[in-house]
């Protein structure tokens, strides 16, 4: 998995692409949220439009992620979500746990309303 | 397809990696193309098969890379048969089974969905562990062709 992280207002806009299967994957996104989250940003958008799969160790950092953000007071939301993503989020009901878009444009502005 | 072309079965082993899932997913991929599956089944097909892999390699083998995990698919017109193979110890198949990963005290579980997960996208999903052997997981999908 590959990460990269932009601040979009007061939004963290982070992507990732790759492979979302746990291993280092965990690590890395924890230190990425973790950081975040000490500079200050709890707003983070997860843009997973180029992971191409993930499995259910890869729904446990999801997961993981989402508590660490709800737990400090943010909001981590998700955006570009592929077919695959969408069935698995399906089967184990997590797109009751995630917000998700379909573009940045769109995600940014739910934070900007909320 | 031209019928000559068609395996009856393929055969995969790859250490226990999980970068070599992704050998994995190219061979469900490349099934689905060939077999004419739905986008749907598609996906269901290689995200079983990728956690069984998952299974085997994190809980089966415990990342110890130099074991083993082996694949064998069995195509036929009208059902795909995969069996995954660890060398494992096993796991207690009732107790996984009774678990509910969408249950709400377990919703944000970080882990425990690999099975389920099987279960509900193929059509059967099978276990068979032998002592000092290892643990067999076959899953099962039917399918229909989209038109070509």
């Amino acid at each position: 998995m590959n990460t990269s992280t932009r601040m979009v207002g007061d939004v963290a806009v982070v992507s990732l692409s790759g492979k979302l299967m746990g291993g280092p994957d965990a690590d890395a996104l924890r230190d990425i949220i973790k950081e975040t989250l000490e500079k200050g940003t709890d707003k983070i958008l997860m843009d997973i439009g180029g992971v191409s799969w993930v499995n259910s160790t890869g729904l446990g950092i999801l997961i993981a992620s989402h508590v660490t953000v709800t737990n400090a007071g943010g909001q981590l939301k998700l955006c570009r979500v592929n077919n695959r993503i969408t069935q698995l989020f399906m089967v184990t009901q997590l797109q009751s746990v995630f917000e998700t878009f379909d573009s940045e444009e769109e995600a940014l502005k739910s934070f900007a309303a909320s | 397809m031209a019928e000559e072309c068609k395996p009856s079965v393929l055969r995969v082993t790859i250490p226990s990696c999980l970068e070599w899932l992704g050998i994995i997913d190219k061979v469900c991929e490349e099934i689905a193309l060939q077999l004419g599956l739905t986008e749907a089944d598609a996906n269901a097909l290689a995200i079983s098969v990728v956690e069984a892999g998952t299974n085997a390699i994190q809980h089966g083998h415990r990342l110890e890379k130099a074991q083993p995990v082996d694949f064998r698919f069995e195509l036929t017109e009208e059902r795909i048969e995969v069996e995954v193979r660890d060398r494992g110890p096993g796991f207690d198949v009732q107790k996984v089974l009774s678990w509910d990963p969408t249950s709400p005290e377990a919703l944000l579980a970080p882990r425990g969905r690999g099975i389920f997960i099987m279960k509900n996208l193929m059509d059967e999903v099978s276990f068979r562990i032998v002592e000092g052997e290892g643990c067999w997981v076959n899953l099962t999908k039917q399918y229909v062709p989209t038109p070509s």
